[in-house]
């Protein structure tokens, strides 16, 4: 069997790792280009080509139709789930969607398992590339508190990218155990993750026996619905306010421009936790440029509320694993949101104590990944994992009540049985609803999924049908039903509330041999031709501002012989000769780029000073 | 559950080498992890007798012990069928830890594999002793849901739930109190050695104190909820 990779499927970016044999240490494998964070974007072409990560990035802006970021948002949810978030992220739900979501990408529709399987089938890639070697076993990280319909979702998305996923992590429990080798700590250990879309918060204890290192979680919380993307949503909806105000222009959040917008302001907020002020230039479609100085003192106050909503389930993440929060020992700051300033503050004056930010928090989850890989592929015999599920799970009784049968934070894999018989006389099966959550009705919890029960006739009463309830190590619920009176296996026909059913899975598996891998060549040249339309484009704008009458004839026909040759490139596969022209028309536009910059600054502080007035 | 189990520890035929074994976890034969009975011992799983007072530093210690040998992690490239079977196993474990730790699904456990568990007709039954306050707390509360209903004002009706769930929390710690002290009753039948009868005695003291204990915790949830 293969060598086991660890995968981190992130909301914003995704990465894989390794754990190196010499060093017993784990490492993140980069990309082509270097780099080891794939962004979690994925585009689709005309032709049906797939692109994915930095590549797919830029298309965010240059076709926005056809592409698509943070779709762990979108996984294991139904439509409904996610209407509320549809003001604000340009997802485009196909009608179709019935209990799978569909998405529309270009002409075509894909459900969040496969646009999640096309950005593990390209870290699949970067690890063989980097292994030389086929690499499909894999370990893949979810959010602790990702309920059993998004668990399932990832496995599927596991499956169609050709990888088995050997296990889910707990992302908390991934980072631990990736502190946990680099600073060998021990004692309770609180993990505040906080990524692009999810909140994690686990509370862990570290023992150091004579067996080996123990990581036990005493429980876990969070929010599934909260990340970095909602601080960017925050400035946006801010920005784009201010906007209305100023130059009565409204543009919708499916756009290029919005896009352009969330791309300026999610640099000013990596400013924002090195500089005390950034400030935003933005150029408006009516010409001008809209100008706001952000400081840092304004961006906490609007942001403040994304904050106070991790309290929440610090407080009983504590609460449940009967805790104070001075009583624990270490503090970890996972997830790359974790780097503003005003997370870190209010983490640590509620701990009191300074969190440990040493490993780089884009990465750390990933790394903990590769550990557990290294475990379950070497069977290291030194490092026990006791995980926890994080919701209780339920079936609902008479009259639209929960009974819970396993609680939240019970070690997993975790067991409960239920003993039942029929009410009715003949009666051929046995409906059983099962769900997963902490409210006393069935309406408020979470749906997992419906079971029948076929049994025999006979009269009501008589049959007994055992029952059980098992979550798995990786949190997964299996159903198992036996009964009593014969011994016998029941057959149960599982409709998952949220996901796809296998005859589903198939039938992607057979479509997704469509989609070609792209090697290596074609991927530069599919990269160079994205990068190409995005200067072509901004040139185009470049040219129509009232500022670029200033050039001389020279300079224009420069710029406009440099676009066409670009433009004949593109039509090529010659990868080096577009990024040549590329080249060319950054020179040929340099001037005209210098003009734009003054004239904007001067008319936005123009534009100021008038409003003061 | 209505009949107790006959024997702590029956002989298990194992799946692999089909050797008749009584080894709890693994087969001493061919040292593959064996299946889960039918019947599961919490108890006998964690190496323990059926007491009521255990110590919980060592159940700590025999969980975790267990844990390293049977937990999934071990198993990743074992066949499907042993991959099954451990699974099987290692979530006993996790579940005989969880009932053998807290001191009241514990003695409800030992009640269920003595096949004297049973619970109150109608979970809804008020001891004698309490009727007159449970029902004096019941008119209470639908006072105040008919006030809030109404939009009236709650102040006073709340201060007299509040009062009434502070007693009721007394009382749910003076059941705690008899719960434990029958608890000590119960190991002493076993130092003792004392007979079916008298065992059954406590077990039957046990169960009316749970099903009392029941009874005053749901009441309390009540109206704490109707409280917040």
């Amino acid at each position: 069997m293969g060598r086991i990779v660890g995968i981190d499927l992130g909301t914003t970016n995704s990465l894989v790792a390794y754990v190196d044999a010499q060093t017993g240490q784990p490492r993140c494998i980069p990309g082509p280009s270097g780099s080891t964070l794939c962004p979690s974007v994925v585009s689709i072409d005309p032709d049906g080509g797939i692109i994915v990560g930095e590549p797919a990035r830029r298309r965010l802006l240059t076709q926005p139709e056809r592409s698509i970021y943070s779709v762990k948002r979108l996984m294991g949810r139904g439509p409904a789930d996610v209407q509320s978030e549809l003001r604000l992220f340009p997802f485009r739900i196909d009608p179709s969607s019935n209990h799978v979501i569909r998405v529309k990408l270009g002409d075509k529709l894909f459900t969040p398992p496969e646009i999640s399987s096309f950005i593990l089938r390209e870290l699949k890639n970067w690890a063989e590339a980097f292994f030389s070697e086929s690499i499909d076993r894999a370990v893949i990280t979810v959010p602790a508190y990702f309920n059993d319909a998004q668990r399932q979702a990832t496995k599927d998305a596991g499956k169609l990218a050709g990888l088995e996923v050997v296990r889910l992590v707990n992302e908390p429990t991934a980072a631990a155990l990736a502190y946990g080798l680099h600073e060998k700590q021990r004692g309770k250990v609180a993990v505040y993750d906080l990524g692009g879309g999810t909140f994690d918060i686990s509370i862990l204890k570290l023992i150091s026996t004579g067996e080996g290192d123990i990581y036990q979680v005493l429980s876990t919380n969070g929010d599934t619905h909260l990340g970095g993307d909602d601080i960017d949503n925050l400035l946006q909806a801010f920005v784009h306010e201010q906007i209305l105000q100023t130059d009565q222009i409204d543009f919708s959040p499916h756009g290029e421009i919005a896009q352009e917008l969330r791309k300026e302001l999610i640099a000013i907020k990596h400013k924002l936790s090195e500089a005390n002020s950034a400030t935003l230039l933005f150029p408006l479609p009516n010409g001008k440029t809209f100008l706001h100085e952000f400081t840092r003192g304004a961006f906490e106050a609007l942001i403040r509320p994304v904050v106070d909503r991790t309290m929440g389930p610090v407080k009983q993440a504590l609460a449940d694993a009967q805790l104070k929060p001075t009583e624990v020992d270490e503090v970890v700051l996972v997830g790359g949101t974790t780097r503003t300033p005003l997370i870190r503050r209010t983490v640590q004056e509620f701990f009191d104590h300074k969190p440990h930010t040493e490993l780089n928090p884009d990465e750390v989850v990933a790394l903990g990944a590769a550990v557990q890989a290294n475990i379950l592929d070497h069977g290291v015999k030194n490092m026990l994992l006791l995980d926890v599920t994080p919701l209780s799970l339920g079936i609902e009784t008479y009259g639209g009540a929960v009974a819970k049968i396993i609680p939240r934070n019970s070690t997993i894999p975790a067991s409960a049985q239920e003993l039942y018989t029929t009410g009715v006389d003949n009666q051929t099966g046995i409906d059983i609803h099962v769900l997963q959550g902490e409210r006393e009705l069935a309406k408020d919890c979470r749906s997992l999924a419906r079971f029948t029960l076929r049994i025999p006739a006979a009269p009501a009463g008589l049959p007994r049908v055992e029952v059980k309830f098992l979550i798995d190590a990786n949190g997964i619920l299996q159903v198992g039903a036996k009964d009593i009176r014969t011994g016998e296996q029941h057959i149960i026909e599982v409709q998952p509330s949220y996901g796809l059913n296998d005859a589903d899975i198939e039938r992607m598996l057979e479509e997704s041999i469509e989609y070609a891998e792209q090697d290596f060549a074609e991927r530069q040249v599919i990269e160079a031709r994205t990068e190409a339309e995005s200067i072509l484009g901004a040139t185009a704008k470049a040219q129509s501002n009232p500022n670029a009458g200033v050039l001389s004839s020279p300079e224009r026909a420069k710029i406009e012989m440099s676009i066409a040759a670009l433009q004949e490139a593109v039509k090529g596969n010659d990868y080096k000769l577009i990024r040549q022209k590329i080249d060319e028309l950054n020179r040929a536009t340099e001037h005209l780029a210098e003009l734009l910059m003054n004239s904007a600054v001067q008319s936005a502080l123009e534009g100021k000073k008038l409003a003061e007035v | 559950m209505a009949t107790p189990f006959p024997i702590s520890n029956p002989p298990l035929v194992c799946w692999n080498c089909h050797e008749r074994t009584i080894g709890t976890h693994f087969c001493p034969g061919c040292g593959k992890v064996l299946q889960v009975p039918d019947h599961s011992d919490y108890f006998f799983m964690l190496g323990f007798p059926r007491r009521l007072w255990l110590d919980m530093g060592m159940l700590e210690q025999k969980f975790l012990g267990l844990s390293w040998k049977l937990h999934p992690d071990n198993f990743v490239n074992a066949t499907p069928e042993e991959r099954e079977i451990s699974l099987k196993r290692s979530s006993e474990l996790n579940d005989a830890y969880r009932t053998l730790r807290d001191p009241v699904s514990r003695v409800e456990y030992l009640l269920a594999i003595e096949g004297t568990r049973k619970e109150g007709q109608t979970k809804q039954q008020a001891p004698p002793e309490l009727l007159e306050e449970v029902f004096a707390l019941n008119e209470s509360l639908d006072e105040l849901r008919e006030a809030k209903a109404a939009g009236s004002d709650v102040g006073s009706l709340r201060q007299r739930l509040t009062t009434s769930e502070q007693s009721f929390e007394e009382k749910l710690k003076a059941v705690d109190g008899e719960l434990q002290l029958a608890a000590r009753k119960w190991d002493q039948t076993l130092d003792t050695g004392a007979d079916e009868d008298a065992k059954k005695r406590v077990m039957g003291q046990l169960n009316d104190l749970l099903n009392r204990r029941s009874y005053i915790r749901n009441l309390v949830v009540n109206v704490q909820k109707e409280l917040l």
